[in-house]
């Protein structure tokens, strides 16, 4: 017998828009989940996705994509491959397991908040296969991850990561609760679906496979491709919400856009960031950072929302200036408070290194060489002490993350200026000009309480660097680590060291 | 190209396949592909139309549509697919056809 077609039957069992006479509409799509604000009721019922998927061909598809990753896991289960990968690409994967897999179970809940509230039946019915997409995602990235735990204890934090009270999980959770779990199904759909999923998840899991295969992790490559294959498809919620919004307001879709971009662009500068530029061995390298953000983001995803009528972010000069700075900052945090990790940061500055940073980033060598050449001469002055923290960096009140943004001045100087503002007797720093201003817009949301704030409240004790990596959850065996520092520092051994304070220290003394 | 649109496809035994098949189904167009190992960029001018005709005859028999899903990473413009057929347009060219104007497959 002949099956029907989806596309003659389809919409007689997707389309069950019910017209209630027991409870209000109210009752049933509460405003502060349906969210239509402005767009009148009846606009939704014009909502209708391009990506058309049907449970069985869904579960089919879903059969295929699972079997194929397991099927790979399976055959370089017994190989000597995770054993050759080098050190610096690990930390590539345990920062994304540790990152991500919980991420994953939250965009369950915000996919579920959708299948629920959105105000068309065909957009619910799409937001169901999302949750089991995104169900299927948080399951396959925690058992990939968990699978190494008895090689290495730090992918032990695959788990327990978004169970801590760690800076880089308290920056994420901000930003993925204000994206996925605190807002409306309008906005959500504009800040997940389009922005995110369209967008940036396309950097970490596309772009950052072509540097896993090039590096020699197939199986991680596998997997990340096939859950952003996922993500393609039910992406496309976003599409319909937001012709609908922009057409009935702009304004409201354009804010949505824009704060989600700016959040997501500061996370991926942290973590794409540098397992791009400075953790994947060098001759594995497929592009920049800089260069998968201009193909991915730059070219695709602003050609995207320019088609649907919009405009670039009111931030973008700042944004494209940061993406020559931001991660450079935020990777050279990162290996300096490296007991504050679960992965070993190699901070991957050794003179061909360097060659290719100044390749790709003409200004690097001004901004960042000298730091590292303090922090290269203190190691080998056998002086490592010297290059690890004492205290605690300025955290953004908005995105979580360190202050270091350099910006150059108009004389020239680089410097990483002071932003901030004083609200309800309080003052809070900011990363960046834009971070302060989405904050502002934004001040009555509960935002979460930097690490910082954390410390100067009490709440860590004792209050010193042991009671702050105590606090994290870093316990020594898992607590970050450079894997190898000759690997970088060797090229410059016996130069003079004019760079550094602790050489005019007396042996045995600390100096940074 | 001014206004490219087209799937990106993670790496895989088939994807020779499908941009022979894309090829075939857009005569005369160019078809700019963009091999980074991992996934590879297929992309043309403003429209492209890949059918599961064409999929089939190198894909086989039961290729179905739906089937290019667990291929398709990503894409660039707007994917609308049928059964018989799967396409990425410039999004805007729906808003900017004339009314009653579909964009048959």
């Amino acid at each position: 017998m002949a099956l029907l077609k989806r596309e003659e039957w389809q919409q007689y069992v997707r389309d069950v828009n019910w017209t209630y006479s027991y409870v209000d509409d109210e009752a049933v799509y509460p405003e502060w989940h349906s969210g239509t604000g402005k767009v009148p009721r009846s606009a939704w019922l014009t909502w209708e996705e391009d990506y058309k998927v049907t449970y069985p061909e869904y579960v089919a598809t879903q059969r295929d994509k699972e079997s194929s990753a397991y099927a790979v896991k399976a055959a370089l289960q017994r190989s000597t491959t995770f054993d050759h990968l080098d050190e610096g690409w690990k930390s590539s994967t345990k920062m994304h397991f540790g990152g991500v897999a919980l991420v994953e179970y939250a965009a369950v809940l915000g996919e579920l908040k959708m299948a629920r509230f959105g105000l068309n039946a065909a957009w619910r019915n799409m937001a169901t296969f999302g949750q089991l997409d995104e169900l299927r995602h948080a399951q396959i990235t925690t058992f990939f991850g968990h699978e190494f735990v008895k090689k290495d204890p730090q992918y032990d934090w695959t788990q327990k990561t978004f169970h801590m009270d760690n800076w880089v999980p308290i920056s994420l959770r901000n930003l993925f609760d204000g994206m996925m779990i605190a807002p409306n199904v309008v906005d959500l759909a504009i800040a997940l679906p389009f922005t995110f999923e369209t967008g940036f998840t396309n950097l970490q899991f596309v772009a950052l496979s072509a540097d896993a295969l090039e590096a020699g992790d197939v199986n991680f490559a596998n997997m990340i491709s096939s859950i952003q294959t996922d993500e393609a498809r039910h992406s496309q919620q976003g599409g319909p919400t937001m012709e609908i919004l922009v057409e009935h307001d702009p304004v409201r879709a354009q804010w949505i856009i824009d704060k989600n971009f700016w959040g997501s662009a500061r996370a991926f500068a942290a973590l794409t960031g540098p397992a791009m530029d400075y953790y994947t061995p060098l001759e594995h390298r497929k592009q920049s950072y800089r260069e998968f953000m201009e193909e991915w983001i730059i070219d695709q995803f602003v050609h995207t929302i320019e088609d649907y009528g919009l405009k670039k972010p009111w931030f973008w000069d700042e944004f494209m200036r940061g993406l020559d700075t931001w991660h450079h900052g935020l990777h050279m945090g990162l290996w300096f408070w490296r007991p504050t990790l679960w992965w070993r940061p190699k901070a991957a500055v050794s003179k061909d290194e360097r060659d290719w940073l100044r390749e790709k980033y003409p200004n690097w060598e001004t901004v960042y060489g000298d730091k590292w050449d303090v922090i290269i001469d203190n190691i080998n002055n056998n002086n490592v002490e010297a290059t690890l923290p004492e205290t605690l960096p300025w955290l953004c009140s908005m995105c979580n993350l360190p202050c270091c943004n350099a910006v150059q001045a108009r004389n020239g100087r680089w410097r990483v200026p002071e932003w901030s503002l004083t609200y309800d007797g309080k003052t809070f720093q900011f990363c960046s000009n834009a971070c302060r201003q989405i904050w502002w817009k934004d001040r009555d949301n509960v935002n979460h309480e930097t690490l910082i704030d954390r410390f100067l409240a009490g709440q860590i004790q004792p209050m010193d660097v042991g009671g702050i990596l105590t606090h994290m959850g870093l316990t020594p065996e898992v607590m970050g680590d450079d894997p190898d520092y000759e690997a970088w520092t060797k090229d410059y051994a016996g130069r003079p060291a004019t760079g550094i304070a602790a050489v005019a220290a007396p042996a045995g003394q600390e100096g940074a | 190209m001014k206004n490219p649109v087209g799937p990106v496809l993670r790496m895989g035994d088939e994807v020779e396949q499908v941009i022979a098949a894309i090829e075939d189904d857009n005569p005369g167009m160019e078809i700019e592909v963009i091999d980074r190992g991992s996934y590879v960029r297929v992309q043309g001018e403003e429209r492209i139309v890949l059918t599961r005709d064409t999929l089939r005859e190198y894909l086989g028999h039961e290729f179905e549509i739906h089937t290019l899903g667990a291929m398709m990473s990503s894409f660039v413009g707007r994917v609308i697919t049928t059964s018989d057929a799967i396409v990425w347009e410039r999004i805007s060219a729906r808003r900017e056809a004339p009314a009653g104007e579909g964009v048959p497959a």
